[in-house]
Parts: structure tokens; C-alpha cells; sequence
């Protein structure tokens, strides 16, 4: 494997192959789960929000470096319109693993099956999401770079390539806003977070030809895989109503009048958390300030 | 439990032994930690892994992965916290993802525990999935709650396509990796100290074998940092007046180490840039310490900030709907109240640093 890698490397020089796994998404804005059918309604096909940010930063370093952008799926013929965006979006190349039992598959089936597509490709890197706006297992990446032994790297929110050293300079998100500046060789798996770059809007002539470019279109069978071999890790047992989130409530102060009691009731007791008034003279009002602040472990008076 | 005993999958490289001949137990969770100091989010799981290990009637070990860590373990002790499994190298010091995934997962497979949680904090969010791929185990990302069955069997729930629907799955495979919001958990009582195992465990970590390697690391600067990252935000809205009197603001960020946002009068007044606008038109925020100075509450902008976890609010306006949203509301105005609080938390802070 690793050797297949270096021979197509060595031939492709400082052009980048770039591989985007792309997802096909309900848009979670308007999606609403039907209580009577017990289903999902007002379903609109959309390609993952974080994957638009993966296809526009292959792009930016297609510019920069040359090459080429392959987007990737696995889906049922229903998820092929996600491919197509990405064409317009400027995509050199689609490819669809496109099968009917394709559906509805765990994170780990679909690392498998990817990473058994993409070992067949040329590559420099791998491009994918954090984590899917409507799943959010965060598990891809992760899946792909332990099955084809590539370096990962999470949360990338600035990449710079160096095709001529085969390196890439990675800033990644850690806690609080800190970032952490990561050299990896390539070819790698990065997963993006939003503020990669912002997606862009492509230029007419580019929609056109993406309209005319073709799919590739290839079923389990050609990837010579059978879903019986590929064992789930996490079996999906349904979807339910969400339930609202526990809210801290407080029992409703006896000294109110009838009809805001009322009002606390009706309204479920949802936020009416107990809100401390202060009603202090400034200097007063700070010391109160300070406490809640030290109290609740934000500042700590021995620093 | 038939599914655990299935034959490996062929492609996916050599899955660990499945010979079922010891089950695999006990409720394991990965603390967190930074120069010698637990996260926070450490205790929320302490809390929620003794939940779930008393229903498994399994045992408790809290992971703590670093150099010189032994006095770290000690406050699990008053979690009860069964046990605690310290992996220490000078390689470890510092994390990196190689090395921490590559010790946990010798320490997973030479003990097999059942179940891995880890919190969903930007640590927790990297290591879950390489552990769960390495392993060939499950992972369940952002759990909100794990239900056990007679026979044991985990029924867990997720928040899917944004919180409009809730899945139920199934982990096939032990041990399962789950990471939580501890945001979602509720605040841990210390229970009084007990006795708790301290085992030193053994993993060979070659430094050599991760391809990546950390060059630096940007600590962020509040200033710049976007507020939906900060851990404490400063918002301002119409009742700051004049731009001029932002300074008085910055000053208080600085001493907090706080990000500056504001209301859709704040970014329309040019007082603080566009890209602060927190509301329906603008970021969503999620800090740990939400300060409110001059904003009465409207719901385009409150919609954005329900994610905090405490709010603070300083408004002349007692019948402001913010002061009912507020953990805490103070009554006055924002040009005495910020200055003055500036000027305590200076002194407070002075003779130490």
C-alpha cells in the first residue's frame, strides 16, 4: 500500500490530487421529525455545509499548487446530487459508490468502504469534514487514516501545502481558541472545521462545465466488497422525537401574582431559572460581581 | 451478544482477539488535564461514569495520561472513583495525538475495559475517533444519555441533524467509545474520600512513530480570538452609547481575558466590527461566562447566547428581559459598573502576578 503510494508521488511531482469526501445532508434548518408518521419531513437534499468548506480549500490549493480535485460519496442513487454540486462547484472528477444497500450505514462501514476506493485512486491528500451536520459521528477521518496508514490531522483551520517537499503545515482548533501548528507529510487526511475558509460562489463558466462533466459511478461489487464482510460497530435502532433538554427550574415564588404564576406554568417552567437581582450601588454591586464570579470558579483570588 | 462474536472483517486489518473467554469490564473515563491542572470536565464524567458503572455493576477507573501526573489522581478519591490507571512517559508531557492514542490503546487492549468515555471538548473530540478506529470499536459521538438493558446491552441516544431528532443506536463492539458534552452533565458533589487504587501502568510509546509533529502552539489572544470560540465573552449593545466608551470595555476584556461581542446596534453603529455581531444575523455563542452590558435582551439576541453557561447582565432597565435570562442581573448603569469592576479585579488580581 505504502509503496503504491510513493511510486504515484514520485510521478505526479508538485501537482496535488486532492480527494474530498462529500456527504449528502438533510438541511437541519428545515428538517422537522413528524410525530404521526414517525419520520422525518420537509427533508432538502443539501451537501454538508463543512464539506463545501473542504471542496472550496481543495480548490484554493488547486490554484495555488495545480492538480486536481476528486469529490467522493457512498450513498443510494437518491445522494448522487451532492456529487453533482460539487462538480459546479469546480470538482475535476466525481466518483459515487453507488449502491442501493448503501443506506442508512454505520460511521465505520463507510470509512471502510471509502478507504477502499480511495486506495485505488492517486492522492495527496484527503479532505473531509469534522464531523457531519447531521450525524456528527466525527468518525471518517479517523476511519481513513487508520485504514489506509495516513497521518491525521483534526480540526484543521489553516493549511499550507509544500508540494515540493511534500509537507503541509497545519493549524489546528484546540480548547479556548488556542491553535496548535502541526507539520504532516503527505499524502494525509485532514478534517476541516468551518473557519477554514469561507465557501465560495463559482463563477458561471465553471457551473456549466460542472453540469456536463460525468459521475463515475461504481457498486460494491467493483470495489470488490460485500457488506456482509464489513461488520457494523454500532447498530442504528431508530430515530424518536428529541426530547427537550432538562432546563434548571425554579419552584415558582409564592409572592407573585396569579397571573404570572399562571404564565410559569404554561410555560413549562423553561428558563425560569432563578436570576439573582442585584440592585447595589456600583461599588456594592462589583463586590457582588466578584463573588458570583470566584464563586463559580471563573477567577480565583489566589492567583 | 452474538454480534460481538463475529468473524473480523477481512479488509479492515487485524481487529483484536475475540475469544470471549474473559468479557471485557469496568467503565473507564480519560481525564483531562493541563500544566498539573484537571479540566473541569473531568469530575462531570467522574460523575456520569459512576452512574453508568453502577448499573453495569462494573468497576470505575478514571485514565490519566501524562508525565508526573500521580498527584492528579488524588481528587478522584472524593468522586468515587474505584480506580485510577496513570500512564506517565516524558513523551506524554505534552499532547500529541499519536502517542496518546497509541497508550490508551495498549492500556484498552491489555485490559479491556467496556466502555470508554471521554469528554467532547477539542481534546476528547480528536482522540474518541482515532481510539475507536485503532480499537475497531464503536464509537458514539455526543451521547445524551445511555440506558442499559437486563442483559446489558447499552441503549444509547444522540442528538441528531441539528436537535431535531434523537437516534438510538447500538454498540456492537466492546469497548465502546462515547464522548458527552459535559456542558450536559449535572455539577458533581464531592462524596467523602475513599479508598482508591492507584495503578501505574505500562505502555512503550516509541516518540519516533508519529509522522506529524507539533511545531508550535498559538495560545489564543482574546482580542482577536472569534467569540464563538472565547471562554468568556463581553457584550455590548445600545447601552454603551458612544464608541468612545468601548475603551472602558476593552480594558475589562483584557483583565478577564475576555472576547468583545456585541448586539446588532453595536455593529451597526461601527462601534465594534461586523464579524462580533452576536445574534440571528450574526455567531452563535456558547462561553462559559457571558457579561451583558447594555444589551436589553431582544430575542434575535438571545437566541444566540442560550448556549452559556452563566450569564451576568449590567442594564439600567430592572424590567429588561435579560435581567429574567440572566444567572445574575445587575441593576445600574454599565459605565460605573465596568469601570469599577475593572479597577476591583485589577486590585485583586495585582499582588500576585
Amino acid at each position: 500500500m505504502r509503496l503504491l503510494q510513493q511510486r504515484f508521488c514520485r510521478t505526479l511531482t508538485d501537482r496535488m490530487r486532492t480527494v474530498v469526501c462529500v456527504k449528502q445532508i438533510a438541511d437541519p434548518t428545515t428538517i422537522r421529525f413528524n410525530i404521526e408518521t414517525r419520520a422525518l419531513d420537509n427533508v432538502h437534499d443539501i451537501m454538508d455545509p463543512l464539506d463545501e468548506v473542504a471542496i472550496s480549500e481543495a480548490m484554493r490549493i488547486r490554484g495555488k499548487n495545480g492538480g486536481e480535485v476528486v469529490a467522493v460519496s457512498v450513498g443510494p442513487p437518491r445522494t448522487q446530487a451532492v456529487l453533482r454540486s460539487a462538480l459546479r462547484m469546480g470538482a475535476d472528477e466525481a466518483i459515487h459508490v453507488c449502491d442501493e444497500l448503501c443506506d442508512h450505514l454505520d460511521a465505520h462501514s463507510v470509512s471502510v468502504i471509502l478507504a477502499r476506493l480511495i486506495s485505488g485512486l492517486q492522492y495527496d491528500l484527503i479532505l473531509c469534514g469534522r464531523e457531519s451536520s447531521d450525524e456528527g459521528n466525527s468518525f471518517l477521518g479517523a476511519g481513513l487514516a487508520e485504514f489506509l496508514d495516513l497521518p491525521l490531522v483534526t480540526s484543521s483551520t489553516r493549511i499550507d501545502i509544500f508540494a515540493d517537499t511534500r509537507t503541509a503545515i497545519v493549524h489546528r482548533r484546540v480548547k479556548g481558541g488556542d491553535r496548535e501548528i502541526i507539520e504532516s507529510p503527505l499524502p494525509a487526511v485532514f478534517t476541516v472545521e468551518s473557519v477554514l475558509c469561507k465557501p465560495t460562489y463559482p463563477p458561471l463558466r465553471t457551473i456549466l462545465a460542472g453540469d456536463k462533466r460525468q459521475i463515475r459511478e461504481l457498486d460494491l461489487k467493483a470495489l470488490k466488497l460485500d457488506l456482509k464482510d464489513i461488520e457494523p460497530t454500532v447498530a442504528i435502532l431508530g430515530i424518536s422525537q428529541p426530547k427537550p433538554r432538562l432546563k434548571k427550574t425554579a419552584t415558582i415564588d409564592s409572592s407573585l401574582s396569579p397571573a404570572e404564576r399562571i404564565r410559569l406554568i404554561t410555560a413549562g417552567g423553561a428558563q425560569q431559572k432563578s436570576s439573582k437581582i442585584v440592585e447595589k450601588l456600583p461599588k456594592a454591586a462589583v463586590a457582588d460581581i466578584i463573588r458570583f464570579l470566584v464563586d463559580n470558579g471563573l477567577i480565583s483570588t489566589q492567583k | 451478544m452474538a454480534e460481538i462474536g463475529q468473524t473480523p472483517s477481512s479488509n479492515s486489518g487485524s481487529p483484536p482477539p475475540q475469544d470471549g473467554r474473559d468479557e471485557a469490564r469496568g467503565v473507564w473515563f480519560v481525564a483531562e488535564h493541563k500544566d498539573g491542572k484537571l479540566d473541569e470536565s473531568s469530575f462531570f464524567l467522574a460523575g456520569e461514569g459512576r452512574g453508568l458503572a453502577d448499573k453495569l455493576s462494573e468497576e470505575l477507573s478514571v485514565v490519566i495520561i501524562g508525565h508526573q501526573v500521580m498527584d492528579l489522581a488524588e481528587p478522584f478519591s472524593r468522586h468515587a472513583v474505584d480506580k485510577a490507571l496513570l500512564v506517565q512517559d516524558p513523551i506524554l508531557e505534552k499532547y500529541s495525538s499519536y502517542a496518546f492514542v497509541d497508550a490508551l490503546t495498549q492500556l484498552v487492549e491489555s485490559n479491556r475495559p467496556s466502555m470508554v468515555l471521554l469528554a467532547a471538548t477539542p481534546l476528547g473530540n480528536d482522540l474518541a475517533p482515532r481510539l475507536a478506529a485503532k480499537l475497531r470499536v464503536a464509537l458514539v459521538a455526543r451521547y445524551t444519555q445511555i440506558d442499559v438493558e437486563k442483559d446489558k446491552r447499552l441503549l444509547v441516544q444522540r442528538v441528531i441533524h441539528g436537535g431535531k431528532a434523537q437516534a438510538t443506536v447500538s454498540p456492537l463492539k466492546k469497548p465502546m467509545v462515547a464522548t458527552v458534552d459535559p456542558r450536559l452533565l449535572t455539577t458533581p458533589r464531592p462524596k467523602p474520600p475513599k479508598n482508591m487504587a492507584i495503578v501505574e501502568a505500562r505502555v512503550r510509546v516509541d516518540p519516533k512513530a508519529s509522522r506529524t509533529r507539533l511545531l508550535d502552539y498559538l495560545k489564543a489572544d482574546p482580542c482577536t480570538l472569534c467569540v464563538s470560540e472565547a471562554e468568556i465573552v463581553i457584550g455590548v449593545g445600545k447601552g454603551l452609547r458612544s464608541a468612545d466608551n468601548l475603551r472602558a470595555v476593552e480594558e475589562l476584556a483584557h483583565v478577564l481575558g475576555a472576547s468583545i461581542g456585541g448586539s446588532r446596534r453595536a455593529t451597526d453603529e461601527r462601534w465594534i466590527p461586523d464579524d462580533r455581531r452576536i445574534g440571528l444575523t450574526g455567531k452563535t455563542i456558547a462561553p462559559r461566562l457571558y457579561l451583558i452590558c447594555g444589551i436589553s435582551g431582544a430575542f434575535h439576541h438571545t437566541l444566540s447566547i442560550k448556549g452559556s453557561q452563566l450569564m451576568l447582565s449590567v442594564n439600567t432597565d430592572r424590567n429588561a428581559p435579560i435581567t429574567k435570562l440572566a444567572d445574575m442581573a445587575v441593576v445600574g448603569d454599565m459605565h460605573e459598573v465596568v469601570p469599577e469592576l475593572t479597577r476591583q479585579l485589577r486590585d485583586m488580581l495585582k499582588p500576585a502576578t
